[in-house]
């Protein structure tokens, strides 16, 4: 049924409140990839069952609600109880009985599922008490493990599309990118260009169409918030980018999400086609006049798309390869026409910038960089996940007070931010906030949000060589300084890493890196030697000791170290079993031996080892 | 020889312009574990593409492989989180495991190994993908029997 | 409209980019991909220059000239020491991938280079990546053969590396090409490029080989031609008008007594 007023929509909006608050208790089992890969789906159809059976008074089979991601992945599966804020981590299929009979039935806490400070040993059983949870400000990622995302009627009732008929209703075109202007968004894929100017440049050009497109390609290893927030809460992207194509003027929108995100695909296309269905996508939305529908455009699997002008081309279904942009997209985007495109956090903000409004949202954060950003937290930190913090706030504090610090006892050593156009930070330099502008005058940036922390064995170098290679692999091929140069970049790093580089290769490393920074045609390029040169900036001493004295002090360049067995060795075979050559000889309960001659320096040993008893040279 | 008439619902499932050309070739490769040469014509035909550029765009994009690839894909990630919590270890006992590098398929034609550049699942590092499962924490020693068995 | 180029004030026409604008002033500037038959592309870029505004407060930029737009105001220096060593490097680049090639060894001598300072690349060819050969089938409409793969890996191809359906032989491509590298050979009636061997047509008057038969069909066809035109090469032609031409003149004779 087609929701063609805003009266209507209200009226709407109030059933699917009582539907969603009917329920005195709802139990959210989160069922975020990372939850899914550890079996979340068969705890919510054990819910479902055993809350069927079980008939209790304040808990029916309408509470038991899967939703897309909470954030604290590597506590997951993880089922929340609402309204108490019950948070259960780790939860298997087996452990369900129990939970419905004590904590849904007898309002009894189960400890064992209950969250524990890794530091203070301090239970925590509402998650709002949380540090991961107290310290966040989630405006984008409000509603991503509160809803259903596949419910349209979820979002509604959580007031979904009110910001849409607020500026139907009551704003103009120009009011609303005034508005947007005056928030002092900047945008979140990692550029941060001022979102209120990019919408006013593109609604002034005289065009006979424009477009509005949804960067959904989220190419940077290491940042997984633009999966969560298309896979959790489909509809405030759709709700944002309606809104754009009402301000600037565009009939026909694009989401372009990344082949390595299929699931996204799916939640965003059935949400597309529920927006549809009422009447809130397509023509004369809401009874207003505005005609807006969206497609879903899907990469092939290029980190290269995730730039505007090859995205564009790959919208248009050819290769992404970029063009030079003295001409911006907004100004000739896609089809040569005016083209708004704009990042997924960026677009899921939208919506609650018009209903609280740019004053509020300016006070968030810093004078440059206003509002929350979204952080995704993964590598060698004890608490991975997805967290949204005002800007400004410090990495010591997001790393230490929300992360968790460093697992298994072992040191800090720096913290990579801005995926593959970023840099590496060492421990003097995690006390600056974290913002636009500041990480970028330290030789890194905030980029999208992926934040990898790595410790003390790590090798810097290695580190350089991963995202030279990286690059070196997703580089479109088009110019000469990203092809060949990031290709001769990395054969001089792979040198290095193996002990035959010289200071004279490191001279060359930075004059070229130089030349390639200028000299690309896109970002991929003149971003691509960020990498090498921030750690060559706060780790020279590693390159050296790599160049010099034919070391890696964080023991991982296999040409530079070996493997050994000591005495704590119980004998249990473990190594031997895994090591892909065949290297360790050894019989059960006496000391095993590496071969140096065949032993590969894999490392593998070293990782399965329970008893410390290989030690690395 | 493939089925043209399967190619051909395929490519009639998507509106008629160039602008479909990634989505019909993403449609066959998973029809067909590959990209074979005639559905490669033909959707240059129906499409009204060169040739030359529905080549191109095969060659370009990680998702598309000119070769049958066997019947299950596993996918190691190496982004970064990934390769810092060490899946070059996961990658080298699966290339010892099945006998294969990365772009390879096994002789029997069981398994093809990919490397995948993120996958979006960053909190369990390092992530191994077999069809469409996800696996977290992948533990070197268990890589390969998690492969075999699943 | 006027812009400073080198020191000196000159005029250029709205809509034209920088390239040509500098060279009208005699100044050299190095451009592989660059060819008046094409659009640009910016692949090379060799052809960049230092730009910058009165109010940018020396704030530079570089950009490449075969793509920036002329602009009012606009202060461009085409030799600065960064300018040149961009261009010095990107021809060191050029001289590990297509070590053999005298167009790169020549201008790679012109800014003091002899052999490269870095590894030279086992398959590299002479192709200089100029996509000339690209861009020229496409504005002719056939778009025969493509740039494939990607990064490292790109080569210029036709689809599965073998016979292009759509090539025509008209030999565009290999004309264009500043390098030389693609090889076609006439011979015994036909030509081969890409592969594919295509048949001659001969001149129905003194037998020399014109054209392919596949090119013929298509000139024909797009430029509304009459496909008889085809059968008779230009020197033929050319006689033919001639005979013409002259009984025409004794025609005039006739009439005007």
């Amino acid at each position: 049924m087609r929701i063609d007023s805003i009266d209507k929509l209200s009226r709407w909006r109030e059933e699917c409140r009582r539907t969603f608050t009917a329920p005195q208790r709802k139990v959210f089992v989160c069922l975020g990839e990372a939850c899914l890969a550890n079996g979340a789906e068969e705890v919510f159809h054990e819910f479902q069952k055993l809350v069927a059976e079980r008939k209790l008074s304040d808990v029916t089979v309408e509470s038991v609600t899967k939703t897309g991601c909470h954030g604290f992945c590597s506590l997951g599966p993880l089922v929340i109880i609402e309204p108490d804020g019950t948070f259960y981590t780790k939860v298997g299929k087996a452990d369900v009985a129990k939970i419905v009979d004590k904590t849904l039935a007898a309002r009894e806490v189960i400890d064992r599922l209950v969250y524990v400070d890794a530091g203070t040993k301090e239970k925590k059983v509402d998650y709002h008490t949380i540090p991961f949870y107290a310290r966040q400000q989630r405006i984008s990622l409000r509603n991503c493990g509160a809803i259903d995302p596949h419910k349209l009627v979820d979002y509604i009732a959580v007031g979904g599309y009110g910001a849409l008929a607020k500026v139907l209703a009551t704003m103009t075109p120009q009011q609303v990118i005034d508005e947007i202007t005056n928030s002092r968004l900047r945008g979140r894929g990692g550029a941060g260009f001022p979102t209120g100017r990019k919408w006013a440049t593109c609604a002034q050009i005289e065009a006979d169409i424009r477009y509005v497109i949804c960067n959904g390609d989220e190419g940077d290893p290491g940042a997984f918030s633009d999966r969560t927030t298309m896979g959790s809460d489909p509809h405030s992207v759709l709700e944002g980018m309606i809104i754009c194509a009402y301000a600037v003027g565009s009939p026909q929108g694009y989401i372009y999400v990344r082949e390595e995100y299929p699931l996204a695909v799916v939640t965003l296309q059935k949400a597309v086609d529920q927006a549809r269905e009422r009447g809130l996508l397509g023509q004369n939305i809401l009874g207003s006049g505005l005609s807006f529908d969206i497609k879903i455009s899907r990469g092939g699997g290029a980190f290269v798309c995730g730039e505007s002008s090859a995205l564009m081309k790959s919208v248009a279904g050819d290769v992404g390869e970029p063009r030079a942009k003295y001409i911006r997209s907004v100004i000739k985007g896609l089809h040569d026409k005016p083209t708004v495109l704009n990042n997924v956090e960026t677009f899921a903000t939208i919506p609650v910038i018009i209903e609280r409004g740019a004053d509020w949202f300016a006070a968030i954060g810093t004078k440059k960089s206003t509002g929350t950003k979204v952080f995704s937290l993964a590598g060698k930190i004890t608490n991975t996940g997805l967290v949204e913090v005002p800007m400004g706030i410090t990495l010591r504090e997001i790393i230490f007070d929300i992360g968790g610090g460093i697992p298994d006892g072992r040191k800090f050593k720096a913290v990579q931010t801005g995926g593959p156009s970023g840099g590496c930070l060492p421990e003097n330099k995690i006390d600056l906030p974290v913002d636009f502008d500041t990480l970028t005058e330290a030789g890194s940036m905030m980029g999208s949000g992926g934040m990898v922390i790595m410790d003390d064995r790590t090798c810097m170098v290695e580190v350089a060589r991963y995202f030279l290679s990286f690059l070196a692999s997703e580089s479109c091929g088009k110019c000469v300084p990203c092809r060949e140069g990031l290709y001769q970049l990395l054969q001089y790093c792979i040198k290095i890493c193996d002990g035959v580089g010289t200071e004279a290769d490191l001279a060359q490393m930075e004059q070229m890196a130089k030349v390639i920074q200028i000299g690309s045609l896109c970002g991929l390029g003149q971003s691509g030697p960020n990498p090498f040169l921030s750690t060559l900036m706060y780790f020279r001493d590693e390159y050296l000791a790599h160049i010099r004295d034919k070391k890696c002090p964080g023991g991982v360049c296999r040409k530079l170290i070996t493997y050994t067995i000591n005495d704590e060795c119980t004998g249990c075979m473990a190594c031997i079993s895994v090591c892909p050559v065949i290297a360790i000889t050894g019989e059960k309960k006496k000391k095993h031996i590496i071969d140096q001659a065949l032993c590969s320096r894999c490392g593998s040993c070293y990782a399965v080892c329970k008893f410390d008893a290989i030690d690395i040279k | 020889m493939h089925d043209l008439t399967k190619i051909q619902e395929i490519i009639d499932r998507a509106p008629r312009s160039s602008g479909s050309l990634i989505a019909v070739l993403q449609d066959i490769q998973r029809e067909f574990h590959y990209l074979p040469c005639e559905a490669l014509t033909a959707t240059a035909k129906a499409l009204d593409v060169p040739l030359s550029k529905v080549y191109s765009v095969s060659t370009f994009y990680n998702a598309f492989s000119l070769t049958p690839r066997g019947e299950r894909v596993v996918r190691i990630c190496q982004g970064t989180a990934c390769h810092i919590r060490g899946a070059d270890l996961v990658q080298e006992q699966l290339e010892s495991g099945l006998g294969i590098k990365p772009g390879q398929t096994t002789a029997d034609m069981k398994f093809t190994l990919e490397v995948v550049n993120c996958l979006g699942v960053c909190a369990m590092a390092p992530v191994v993908v077999i069809d469409d499962k996800i696996h977290g924490n992948v533990r070197c020693d268990k890589a390969v029997k998690l492969v075999k068995k699943d | 409209m006027h812009l400073t180029i080198n020191g000196k004030v000159i005029k250029a026409a709205e809509g034209e980019m920088l390239l040509p604008a500098i060279r009208r002033q005699g100044i050299e500037i190095p451009a592989l991909c660059d060819h008046a038959a094409v659009e640009p592309c910016g692949a090379c870029r060799l052809c960049m220059v230092e730009i910058t505004r009165q109010d940018w407060n020396g704030w530079r930029r570089h950009v490449t000239s075969c793509l920036y737009p002329v602009e009012e105001g606009l202060i461009v220096s085409t030799h600065t020491p960064q300018v040149l060593e961009i261009r010095r490097t990107i021809l060191d680049l050029y001289l590990a991938r297509c070590p053999n090639s005298d167009v790169i060894q020549k201008m790679a001598e012109e800014y003091g280079l002899t052999k490269t300072s870095y590894e030279i690349i086992p398959e590299g060819d002479n192709c200089i990546m100029c996509y000339a050969c690209t861009r020229i089938c496409e504005m002719l409409g056939k778009s025969a053969i493509s740039a494939v793969q990607r990064g490292h890996k790109k080569v210029i191809s036709a689809p599965f590396g073998k016979e292009p359906p759509d090539c025509i032989g008209c030999l565009s491509c290999a004309f264009i090409c500043p390098t030389d590298v693609i090889e076609w050979r006439d011979q015994n009636g036909t030509r081969t490029i890409w592969s594919r061997t295509f048949e001659l047509i001969s001149c129905t008057a003194c037998g020399k080989q014109i054209l392919t038969r596949d090119f013929a069909d298509y000139l024909a066809a797009k430029r509304a031609v009459p496909r008889e035109y085809f059968e008779t090469c230009d020197d033929c032609k050319r006689v033919e008008l001639s005979r013409k031409m002259g009984g025409l003149v004794d025609l005039a004779k006739e009439v005007a007594l």
